[in-house]
């Protein structure tokens, strides 16, 4: 055996070795720390190479896009009017809840604290479904957090520096999230496939969904009413009620740039051992109507 | 071996991890909505550069960091790495044979560690084999490794030989 082939099996020994503890950790402990640290390192690198690249990166997205760009300005028009009208109808029913909430004295949905973040740069691979935003423990980031854009559920944050935090996309196949199909009121489970659509399980479901239909976040993990998606094509429960559909993701996760992580929100179960949020921060309030719906495609 | 060509090596290094994670990353370029596997790319190209055992140290520390700047289980990129390193350096001579052979062998060394990734994702729990755009996720960075060999392999002959020859004087 050659000095090389010893230190290739030497150093494939070490890398499982590492990976053995890792997954043993759950990603935690000694592995959290250098993590942050090689981020901290890379992070000025990064933020100046996507200050550099970035109108390069917009050239290249407008020459390979020139072609589809009078039709995707025809559909914006279109679907402009149609939220136009959404919005005068949302005022006067919104203004119907408020005076039945003031004749009822029901509170009415508590405003969530966002903080908005910019996406400097992502994971270094196509199947790494992380990105990295300019916000941080500073800001009143803490893991578990729900990160939205304008569309809807982006993921969660499951680390967090001082300065800057990582966020996984719902579509990570390890990220997973309990919802509720608002036509039927049924609650279920979504789940990442790594890409493409979302899959919908639920283990008690009496009634079928309909493509088109909206799922929005139950409030288990994430604060409920968020937008998730939409169901792709029909399901009906199978043998033992349980239902499997497709959920096409709300925000569209390839072009995101700017996210709001809601800081006024952690779930039960997130990992709340950094510290408690510090509420002096500077911050904006958004509220986010638990009946949230957007508007059909076509 | 000398300590500048193994610095040159450890810079092409990051300069590619912080070109992977931003020009190549998530709004970056990524035609079909895959980005080239930058970082293999460099770590191929580095080959015939450096000696074997260099370059397998190389290939271990690229796939460390890039473990390390990403989500999933750590030592995953730092195995498949050190295997495409360990390729390559099989095949260096074959880098002297022309431009095209060169591509070629990038596009099938990225092929190799796109499958060891895959392979050792799954064994480490990742569930990359649930995901909908595998073959796509295998195939395109190769496919585009290709493309991006000429002018990486160019680039890095010109560093090396100006090195060389900055040495020389």
């Amino acid at each position: 055996m050659t000095r090389t082939t010893i230190l290739f099996v030497s150093l494939v020994a070490i890398g499982f070795i590492i990976a053995t503890f890792d997954v043993r950790d759950d990603g935690d402990g000694v592995a959290n720390v250098m993590r942050e640290g090689t981020q901290s390192i890379f992070e000025p690198m990064q933020k100046a190479a996507d200050w550099i690249a970035s109108p390069v990166i917009g050239f290249v997205d407008g020459v390979s896009n020139l072609a589809g760009l009078r039709e995707e300005n025809e559909r914006l028009q279109t679907r402009l009017r149609q939220l136009e009208s959404q919005v005068l109808e949302t005022g006067a029913v919104q203004e119907q809840v408020r005076q039945l909430e003031a004749i009822l004295g029901i509170e009415p949905p508590a405003e969530l604290s966002t903080v908005t973040a910019r996406i400097y740069s992502s994971g270094p691979s196509s199947f790494d479904n992380a990105r990295f935003i300019d916000k941080g423990a500073k800001d009143g980031v803490v893991i578990g957090q729900a990160v939205i854009d304008e569309d809807g559920l982006v993921g969660r944050v499951d680390l967090v520096s001082a300065n800057d935090a990582r966020i996984r996309l719902i579509i990570d196949p390890l990220v997973s999230a309990g919802v509720r199909v608002q036509s039927t009121n049924e609650t279920g489970v979504v789940s990442g496939r790594g890409d493409g659509p979302l899959r919908l399980e639920m283990f008690r479901a009496t009634a079928s969904v309909s493509a088109g239909d909206l799922v929005v976040t139950d409030g288990s993990r994430f604060p409920p009413g968020l937008v998730v998606g939409r169901i792709v094509a029909d399901a009906a429960a199978e043998v033992g009620f349980v239902l499997r559909a497709e959920v096409e993701p709300a925000a569209n996760l390839s072009q995101v740039d700017f996210v709001k992580v809601i800081i006024g929100w952690t779930a039960l179960d997130a990992d709340l051992q950094d510290g408690v949020v510090d509420t002096s921060v500077s911050t904006t309030t958004t509220t986010i109507p638990p009946t949230t719906t957007l508007p059909s495609e076509g | 071996m000398s300590r500048s060509r193994v610095a040159i090596a450890l810079l092409a290094i990051i300069a590619s991890l912080v070109i992977q994670t931003t020009v190549f990353g998530a709004s970056g370029i990524a035609p079909l909505g895959v980005p080239p596997a930058f970082v293999t790319l460099v770590v191929i190209a580095l080959g015939p550069y450096v000696e074997a055992e260099y370059h397998l140290l190389l290939g271990f520390t690229a796939g460390i960091l890039a473990d390390l700047m990403g989500s999933g289980t750590l030592g995953l990129w730092a195995m498949s790495l050190t295997v495409v390193a360990y390729a390559s350096s099989r095949l260096r001579a074959r880098f002297n044979e022309g431009i095209v052979l060169s591509a070629t062998l990038v596009f099938g060394l990225t092929l190799l560690g796109q499958v060891v990734f895959v392979v050792l994702g799954t064994l480490f729990g990742q569930n990359l084999l649930s995901d909908s755009s595998l073959a796509a996720k295998i195939f395109l960075p190769a496919l585009w490794n290709l493309v991006l060999a000429i002018p990486v392999l160019l680039v890095l002959e010109a560093v090396f030989k100006q090195r060389d020859e900055g040495w020389a004087v």
